[in-house]
């Protein structure tokens, strides 16, 4: 903005900066490799790997049998040894056959050795429901994922920051879970919300983790939120600002480690905090802000709301999903109730 | 100046070959209306029977206009988007 304006490039879909920063790691450094089910060939099912088999070849972009307990395995083997490998979970559900690998190896082995050995690797997962895909397909599992002391755990919610947190989870010496919505990924039979489609520089650029981004600001209302919802929770944002109330949107774009700080500056100004996630209510993102808020500054807390999905496996039934998965009607309603 | 004359249209070149049907839909533009493109830049993604194809910048240029939107239906030959050289 310094200079004239900056002319936009181009747009990119999420899937396509995802796999721009793969690319440009994969060219740095040929450590860098990625394994998973229907990588190669078909581009991942979700678009993840797109054109990757092509440039680099079946040695750096690996098809692998359906054992994720084998490969991601491997994998950890492979980054203890010194690669940088990316390891993909077709879908995040699909965690529970090698929680070995994450929860006891991936996690855990640097400390285990002593820091003898590090894990430099990162999963890949897609993640989230609102197409129909039942309760083994349809879920998050962020809170699973970042309630365990080893891991990184990151979630974009544009192309934008898919680009910049993919470089810098390639290139962090410890274990990074990278989770990426499918409905967010830009794919033309899942179609995307309007806004993870974004310009995106051709240079390369990090985002560090632990940094939160405020999406839109506001003073009346904090939304803090990750992956879809940031887009519902701006949608609903653009609604209550109709309505004069005006919502301040945060973007956690990591868990772990979560950028505590934005938030509680946040609701010093508003007062008010609205906890939006995809996951699960119970023991999970919604409850864990609220109680680092309170941590930090209970006295701020005026309101505070949580809209999550209700404790039950995900229907199938469009309908029932879209009653069960907070859209930006649900995120409204609770930002309305803090105004009460 | 270049008038309508001199501007290059932007059509999929290559209909895949198991595809049945002569009808695709816009998905993705990646450029918009005045940037500059090159040569073979991906300018947008269409799908036909599920199939993502990517559509190509046939010279370098300004792309400039598009004339199906994503979302838009379009036929088997049909102009996409103008470029200017």
């Amino acid at each position: 903005m310094s200079q004239q304006t900056q002319k936009v490039e181009r747009d990119l879909t999420m899937s396509r900066a995802m796999v721009e920063a793969i690319a440009e790691e994969m060219r740095d450094n040929e450590e860098v490799f990625y394994m998973g089910e229907d990588v190669a060939d078909y581009g991942g099912i979700f678009d993840s790997t797109e054109g990757l088999r092509e440039e680099f070849g079946y040695d750096r972009v690996m098809d692998v049998p359906i054992s994720e307990t084998a490969y991601l395995g491997a994998a950890v083997g492979a980054a203890q040894a010194g690669m940088r490998p990316i390891a993909e979970l077709m879908f995040v559900d699909f965690f529970g056959v090698a929680m070995d690998q994450i929860y006891n190896q991936m996690a855990k082995n640097t400390y285990m050795s002593g820091g003898n050995v590090s894990v430099p690797m990162v999963l890949t997962a897609a993640v989230g429901g609102t197409y129909n895909d039942a309760a083994q397909h349809s879920q998050t599992l962020y809170g699973t994922f970042a309630h365990v002391p080893g891991m990184k755990v990151v979630v974009p919610s544009t192309a934008y920051d898919a680009k910049g947190l993919m470089h810098n989870a390639i290139r962090d010496d410890d274990p990074v879970v990278y989770m990426f919505h499918k409905r967010l990924m830009g794919i033309g039979w899942l179609p995307a919300p309007d806004g993870p489609k974004t310009p995106v520089p051709k240079e390369d650029y990090t985002i560090p983790f632990g940094s939160a981004d405020v999406k839109r600001e506001g003073e009346d209302a904090t939304i803090v939120t990750l992956g879809l919802h940031v887009h519902r929770a701006l949608e609903a944002a653009e609604s209550l600002a109709e309505d004069g109330i005006s919502a301040e949107v945060i973007d956690l774009r990591s868990l772990v480690p979560l950028d505590t700080e934005t938030i509680v500056d946040s609701v010093e100004k508003t007062g008010k905090l609205v906890v939006v996630d995809e996951d699960y209510r119970s023991y999970g993102v919604t409850g864990e802000i609220v109680a680092s808020v309170a941590d930090e500054s209970l006295a701020a807390l005026d309101s505070v709301e949580r809209v999550a999905l209700p404790d039950v496996p995900i229907p199938y039934s469009r309908p029932m999903e879209q009653e069960v998965v907070p859209d930006a009607d649900d995120i409204a309603a609770a930002v309305e109730r803090t105004q009460e | 100046m270049s008038g309508d004359t001199d501007r290059v249209e932007v059509t999929l070149d290559k209909w895949p070959d198991d595809a049945d049907s002569d009808e695709g839909v816009v998905v993705n533009w990646f450029a918009r209306e005045g940037a500059d493109v090159e040569a073979e830049e991906s300018l947008c993604e269409v799908q036909i029977e599920k199939v993502s194809v990517d559509v190509l910048a046939p010279t370098d240029g300004t792309l400039a206009e598009i004339v199906c939107g994503e979302d838009d239906e379009f036929e088997r030959g049909d102009t996409l988007a103008w470029v200017e050289p």
